[in-house]
């Protein structure tokens, strides 16, 4: 698959089929989300994949923003005294989570290649989701990936490139 | 939490509570998002308890059918919600 036709096809999925993925399949999206860049090449990054269904649920439920019924999660995490550590302020408070995004976007591309579908949500709550994955307090949920086979196909909201990209100057 | 309902009803709860501490930090229509999604995520565990009723179904199919407009149609989805509260008020009429 083209790069390209990956990042135009991914479409964020909010319904899916009552069917579950191959663990090694979501070992291999983690292996994408590591190849991704990271500031200073600090790498403080942890995935924690889950399959449970019933402890999907329960992150379910302190997570507003996850909806349907995912067949798997990849909670994408930081490890915020090593992300200081390694840069400082500026790399536990904003590198850390512009590299949780870019790990993100290589899961979900990934996942899309896979015929997967995904929805990265952020609107839970990231000392529940702490408790539910017994995560300790230094390692911080960052962004929560919704995974399964979709069952629905969205159409792409509209993008406006004209009026978004300059050259050389706005 | 064995039996469904409760299970349910507090899973809605914990979405409920969690929502009401999110949105303080969210964009304001996903207040309005929330509220119907509960109401739809209500709807079901009644009718997986053998307890909704038809009319309540077709709120949750309405729910279901429109609720995303809130991310590409906001004006859209405000109308959807009016024609949802009339429908509702129907129902009130009704049973007087």
């Amino acid at each position: 698959m083209r790069v390209f036709e990956a990042i135009k096809g991914r479409r964020s999925i909010r319904r899916f089929e009552n069917r579950s993925v191959d663990k090694k399949v979501l070992q291999k999206l983690v292996e994408a989300g590591i190849w991704a860049p990271s500031g200073g090449n600090a790498q403080t990054w942890v995935f924690i994949i889950v399959t449970d269904p019933r402890r999907i649920q329960k992150i379910k439920a302190v997570s507003p923003g996850m909806l349907g019924i995912p067949s798997a999660l990849i909670v994408v995490c930081q490890d915020k005294e090593l992300a200081y550590e390694k840069g400082g302020e500026i790399g536990r408070d904003t590198l850390s989570i512009m590299d949780a995004a870019m790990a993100s976007q290589n899961i979900m591309l990934r996942a899309y290649e896979e015929r997967l579908g995904s929805c990265a949500v952020l609107s839970f709550h990231k000392k529940g989701v702490q408790t539910l994955l017994n995560l300790p307090e230094r390692i911080v949920p960052e962004l929560v990936i919704c995974l399964g086979y979709p069952a629905e196909s969205p159409k792409p909201p509209e993008r406006k490139f004209e009026e978004i990209c300059f050259f050389e100057e706005h | 939490m064995e039996n469904g309902l409760e299970r349910g009803i507090f899973e809605l709860l914990c979405y409920m509570i969690v929502s009401a501490r999110n949105l303080d930090q969210e964009t304001k229509m996903y207040g309005p998002f929330r509220l119907v999604d509960a109401a739809s995520r209500l709807i079901e565990i009644l009718e997986e308890s053998g307890i909704g009723d038809e009319f309540l179904s077709q709120v949750r199919s309405m729910i279901e059918a429109n609720k995303y407009k809130v991310m590409t149609d906001k004006e859209g989805f405000v109308a959807f919600l009016d024609d949802l509260a009339l429908k509702m008020v129907g129902r009130l009429k009704e049973a007087e």
